[in-house]
């Protein structure tokens, strides 16, 4: 909202700069977005009076003026419709500097238009930056005298853009901001008490005015105003809304918005002779009812929104907007004047259902103060009575339920202490709180009673809100530093250390973090064949088909990564993302779990050189990723399976098993799933499960001693069919149970035509070693023919 | 015969020397050595003489054959030294510029170093971090929290519903009444996580966003502790020069509700375009947790009291990093997420 600083003087004295009160508005909650000065005539510009007109002998719609500035005559050539002679305008003299309006300045120069010299510039309102009128030159009163600069005669002003809270609806007006400056920095405020509206009218008006839905209306007033002549309004008036960005339209409109903002009280006028029946009826539209608004467009009601009606059909959305055939036009004569109190919730409802929101419901919907509607309606009664010569034939028509019971407030002094931690004294609390309209009701030793002002009624229910306000007002810089406190707490287990233990550990393994969209198009979501269509979460309302549901997997996320970075040409890549990932399908998994996803392509060592360099990144390298971190992780039981998974190449897939359930898949993202990636390298892909890593059960922490005692090592090679796997030999080995036998590790695998097809050659490392002694290679030798003699009987290897 | 033997011995050291002296190779040495003390050698060929020597002479005779040997053994030494240091001088060093053989570091998302560093500061503070489900119910996400029942927030303009009714959080403060309902005061918490709002992506705003709350409920927990809190925080996490001020502000989940502002980490509070010459940055909404609140989870509000605040992740990266559109945090470009 735009408040001018020139206005606000007329209701409070100020001393302060326009910077320090919009510092102080600032600091007191009522912040001060913008502040711009506007109204700022230039130096060199004067109030002229055109003494003659004539046309330009070059041009259809220039004109040759003679100008009077007060000591001499000027030749001004002049585009302007109206520079008609006998007008007082504004003249922008040789040399005056005007801002362009984009950061620079121009200057006014002698200069020849259409070959005929002109020696400065008769300027329009926007030119001057006092509105956005510019359909002709401004023209000045009769009373400016000629020659004066015009900043004698328009003040500069100071225009604030504040950005209020939704609990403030009294900040919403010129009154409301004074009262609160008053408790803020002092200053006397000034009511604009409406004045000179006939009270003791007579006349039956009874039927004026019906209210069939007191829940949702329960005040409203309608005044008849006759004879109104209906016209542009007065400088100052449409000045005084300009200012704030407000179109002035004509008298009456510019009454109602003019009061609005002064005491914050949206106002609406009808024309009485479109209303059927001269009556108002207050009543919930009827289903499939229908209005066309001021805004020209129809809109359709239901029984929730409140109408006013005359005795036929809605008037007026009530609260919203009027209807677009009984608002006030150029031949309007005689006029209602409604001011009321709409019920915030059913304003809201509407507004939005409509999609339709106005000064009007913007007021009525955060709440409006109930004591102001009787002021507003007498203050609007007043001006039109002024401004447009209207005759007030009937006493305020006022249809109200009692009054809701003013709110009380029990506060202990203590609490507001103890609330802010600040020590603000019992006196300086009543103080503040007086100073904003709350009274003491009841006092007693350690605090009081008080009662809520009618404009604060929605918003201060209890202590705490009075808290606030004493904060507000006493001053947040005045809060102290205090050391930090200590506590004993029964929450145990930080939730994020173990994720950024699993980071680092990820990190430090030469991965990247991404963090991507948990929304993405429902294709993407269901690549890699595990999920259906229905398995998906999707919102109701997504924002886009490209963001339509939430994802099941990592692997859409990891995909894209790897296309976006290839498409950069940054080849080698390794990625992990931790995260959220969603499934509506109890089987598959239960709604959302936290998945860990690792992608590497391309070279392993892209910063090295000769032969290293073209080393490129294969399913080891992602499985002794896992390996590396798993074994930094200290688990006690995993291994990897040949497994089949639709999302990987066949001949190149395994599963994660950790403490013997399955916890991931890893393996080559299958052709299908890369393809149009331009990859030059296969991708490697793990998916695994966060729970079951956290989960899993560690190493014990007990140390193992460590043998003093020599190891004796033997090493066993052998010719095996191509499919006997690594894992097969090596648990073979393992349940021959061999006393000493310290480790078996793979040491060589070849392939080739020298072996023959089908068949492999392996050799493998056994390491003996005793906890007490030294072994001798005789009872060695023993235990190493036993393995020899156990793998070709039992693995039928062809030893070598 | 001495007299003999003892020149012969002379010269021959002399001319060993002579030729050591000019030897290049480690050959040249071996062949003075031999062709001197060798088996076939000339000092060896003059032993026989020794025995001829009458016996006052056998002494001194003995004394020039040491003398003479050990003469030639250290011309040797010294050409053998010489010769292997001129050979180390021509041999090519390592060439210690070629790239190193790196052990491979990635990175933390910017985004999660920002995480991890928040939670680091609030640890020593005494906060916990603590998680919960990003499909969260309307009570835990609105009602619990104060939030008015037609509050816009609620529409689905902005919130994101599933079909059975729930949502995706909009903030990480379900977190608080989950915690709140699940254990007794104090609580002293942070949450951060991924959250949603209905905004079109542009250069401030995602579909989803991270953020940090936190929450501390005590017996006599104040605003001037959230101040203290607060103003310890962004020290740590910004450096000490940062201030931070309070505004009265309006949060339906708080009461007193606050905004706080950071003193312009561009230019030190000078004023410059991000802050708009103001000086201040705002950064974070906190306040007293409303009594409303602490009903809702079942705690007294005439028995404990206290604070929480929260903020946005990625508007606190961008800042510490001068990063001026957030959609690059999850283009995952390697390049970028190689600078953090």
């Amino acid at each position: 909202m735009k408040l001018s600083l020139y206005r606000l003087k007329q209701y409070i004295d100020i001393s302060l700069s326009p910077e320090e009160l919009a510092n102080a508005l600032t600091m007191a909650g009522l912040e001060v977005e913008e502040i711009e000065t506007v109204g700022k005539i230039p130096d060199g510009v004067i109030v002229a009076k055109i003494l003659s007109r004539r046309k330009h002998e070059n041009s259809d719609h220039l004109s040759i003026c003679e100008v009077f500035t007060g000591s001499e005559t000027l030749q001004i050539v002049c585009g302007a419709p109206n520079c008609d002679t006998g007008n007082i305008v504004p003249l922008a003299t040789i040399g005056t500097v005007f801002p362009d309006g984009e950061g620079g300045t121009f200057t006014i120069k002698k200069g020849k238009i259409r070959g005929v010299e002109s020696f400065g510039m008769m300027c329009s309102a926007k030119e001057l930056g006092l509105s956005e009128d510019h359909k002709g030159l401004m023209l000045l009163p009769g009373t400016f005298e000629i020659g004066k600069p015009l900043q004698e005669y328009v003040p500069t002003d100071t225009v604030y853009t504040l950005e209020i809270t939704p609990n403030r609806p009294d900040w919403l007006s010129y009154w409301g901001v004074a009262r609160d400056i008053a408790a803020l920095v002092g200053g006397e405020v000034k009511f604009p008490a409406p004045e000179n509206v006939p009270t003791n009218l007579a006349g039956d008006w009874s039927n004026l005015v019906t209210v069939e839905a007191p829940d949702l209306c329960p005040l409203y007033t309608a005044r008849v105003i006759r004879n109104v002549k209906v016209a542009e309004s007065p400088a100052w008036l449409k000045a005084s809304l300009a200012a704030i960005g407000i179109r002035p339209i004509n008298n009456i409109v510019d009454i109602t918005n003019f009061v609005m903002m002064e005491l914050g009280e949206p106002l609406h006028v009808f024309d009485m002779r479109f209303l059927k029946g001269e009556r108002l009826v207050i009543r919930r539209a009827k289903e499939n009812e229908s209005i066309t608004a001021l805004d020209g467009k129809q809109y359709s009601l239901t029984e929730n929104d409140l109408v006013i009606a005359d005795t036929e059909k809605p008037v007026a959305i009530a609260g919203v907007m009027g209807g677009e055939y009984s608002g006030v036009v150029s031949d309007t004569t005689d006029v209602v004047l409604e001011s009321a109190w709409f019920d915030p919730a059913s304003v809201r409802a509407t507004s939005r259902r409509l999609g339709l929101s106005s000064e009007a419901s913007y007021r009525f919907e955060r709440g409006a103060d109930r004591a102001m509607i009787v002021p507003a309606s007498m203050r609007a009664a007043q001006f039109i009575r002024e401004l447009a010569s209207g005759d007030v034939v009937s006493p305020l028509v006022t249809v109200a339920e009692p009054e809701p019971p003013v709110r009380v407030i029990d506060l202990k002094y203590d609490r507001v202490r103890s609330l802010l931690g600040m020590d603000v004294g019992n006196r300086r609390i009543d103080d503040i709180l007086h100073s904003l309209g709350f009274a003491t009701v009841r006092q007693s030793e350690s605090g009081a009673s008080f009662s809520v002002p009618t404009w604060r009624e929605l918003d201060v229910m209890g202590p705490a809100d009075l808290a606030e306000e004493v904060a507000r007002i006493h001053g947040l810089d005045k809060l102290p530093d205090v050391p930090i406190k200590a506590t004993q707490s029964d929450i145990s287990g930080d939730a994020i250390l173990p994720i950024t233990h699993l980071r680092e550990q990820l990190a430090d393994v030469g991965l990247y973090e991404i963090v991507s969209n948990s929304m993405m198009s429902e294709a993407s979501a269901i690549r890699g064949g595990i999920f259906e269509p229905a398995d998906l979460i999707r919102p109701n309302n997504p924002i886009s088909l490209d963001l339509a549901v939430m994802r099941p997997s990592l692997l859409p996320c990891l995909l894209d990564a790897v296309r976006y970075n290839i498409a950069r040409r940054n080849f080698d890549l390794g990625f992990f993302e931790i995260g959220h990932v969603f499934c509506a399908n109890q089987a598959k998994f239960p709604e959302e779990r936290d998945e860990v996803g690792i992608a590497i392509t391309g070279c392993a060592h892209p910063e090295r050189y000769s032969k290293e360099r073209g080393q490129q990144l294969d399913f080891f390298d992602l499985k002794g990723i896992i390996e590396s971190v798993l074994s930094k992780r200290r688990l006690a039981s995993f291994s990897f399976v040949p497994a089949t998974d639709p999302q990987f190449n066949p001949l190149c897939c395994a599963e994660l098993i950790i403490d013997g359930k399955k916890a991931g898949v890893l393996g080559q993202a299958t052709d299908e799933l890369t393809k149009g990636m331009r990859l030059n390298t296969p991708l490697f892909i793990a998916l695994i499960q966060l729970d079951a890593l956290f989960s899993a059960s560690v190493k014990s922490e007990y140390y193992v001693p460590v043998s003093q005692f020599p190891s004796v090592s033997r090493d066993i090679a052998f010719i095996a069919p191509a499919k006997l796997r690594n894992q097969n030999v090596v648990d073979f080995i393992r349940k021959l149970h061999l006393p000493h036998l310290e480790s078996v590790s793979i040491f060589d695998v070849f392939e080739g035509k020298a072996i023959g097809e089908g068949k492999k050659s392996l050799a493998y490392s056994l390491v003996f070693r005793s906890p007490d002694r030294t072994l001798t290679d005789d009872e060695v030798n023993v235990l190493y023919e036993k393995v020899r003699k156990n793998l070709a009987e039992g693995l039928g290897v062809e030893l070598r | 015969m001495l007299e003999e033997l003892l020149q012969k011995l002379q010269a021959i050291t002399a001319d060993a020397k002579t030729a050591l002296s000019a030897a290049s190779t480690p050959a040249d040495v071996e062949a003075v050595k031999n062709r001197t003390l060798g088996r076939n050698g000339a000092i060896t060929a003059l032993s026989p003489m020794m025995g001829k020597l009458p016996a006052e002479d056998k002494r001194a005779a003995g004394m020039a054959f040491n003398e003479a040997k050990q003469g030639i053994q250290a011309a040797l030494n010294e050409a053998n030294a010489r010769i292997n240091a001129k050979k180390a001088e021509d041999a090519p060093a390592v060439d210690v510029t070629l790239p190193g053989r790196m052990w491979p570091f990635g990175r933390k998302h910017p985004i999660s170093q920002t995480i991890d560093a928040c939670c680091a500061i609030f640890r020593r503070m005494g906060f916990i971090a603590v998680t919960g489900p990003e499909l969260e119910t309307v009570w835990y996400n609105f009602d619990a929290l104060n939030a008015p029942a037609n509050h816009p927030s609620r529409d689905p303009q902005d919130t994101f519903y599933l079909p059975d009714g729930r949502l995706l959080r909009t903030q990480t403060s379900p977190v608080q009444i989950r915690t709140m309902l699940g254990s007794k005061p104090p609580v002293r918490i942070v949450s951060p996580g991924r959250c949603y709002r209905r905004d079109t992506p542009d250069a401030t705003h995602g579909v989803h966003f991270h953020q940090l709350e936190g929450l501390y409920i005590d017996k006599d927990v104040s605003l001037s502790d959230l101040r203290s809190t607060i103003l310890k925080f962004a020290k740590e996490f910004f450096g000490a020069d940062v201030q931070i001020r309070m505004r009265p502000h309006f949060f339906p989940f708080t009461e007193p509700s606050v905004e706080c502002d950071f003193s312009c980490v561009m230019c030190g509070g000078k004023g410059c375009r991000v802050c708009k010459n103001s000086g201040w940055i705002e950064i974070m909404g906190a306040g007293m947790v409303n009594p409303a609140v602490l009903r809702n989870v079942g705690y007294d509000p005439e028995e404990v009291q206290g604070f929480a605040f929260g903020f946005g992740l990625e508007r606190l990266t961008m800042l510490k990093h001068r990063i001026n559109d957030l959609r690059i945090f999850s283009d995952n470009d390697l390049r970028f997420l190689k600078q953090f």
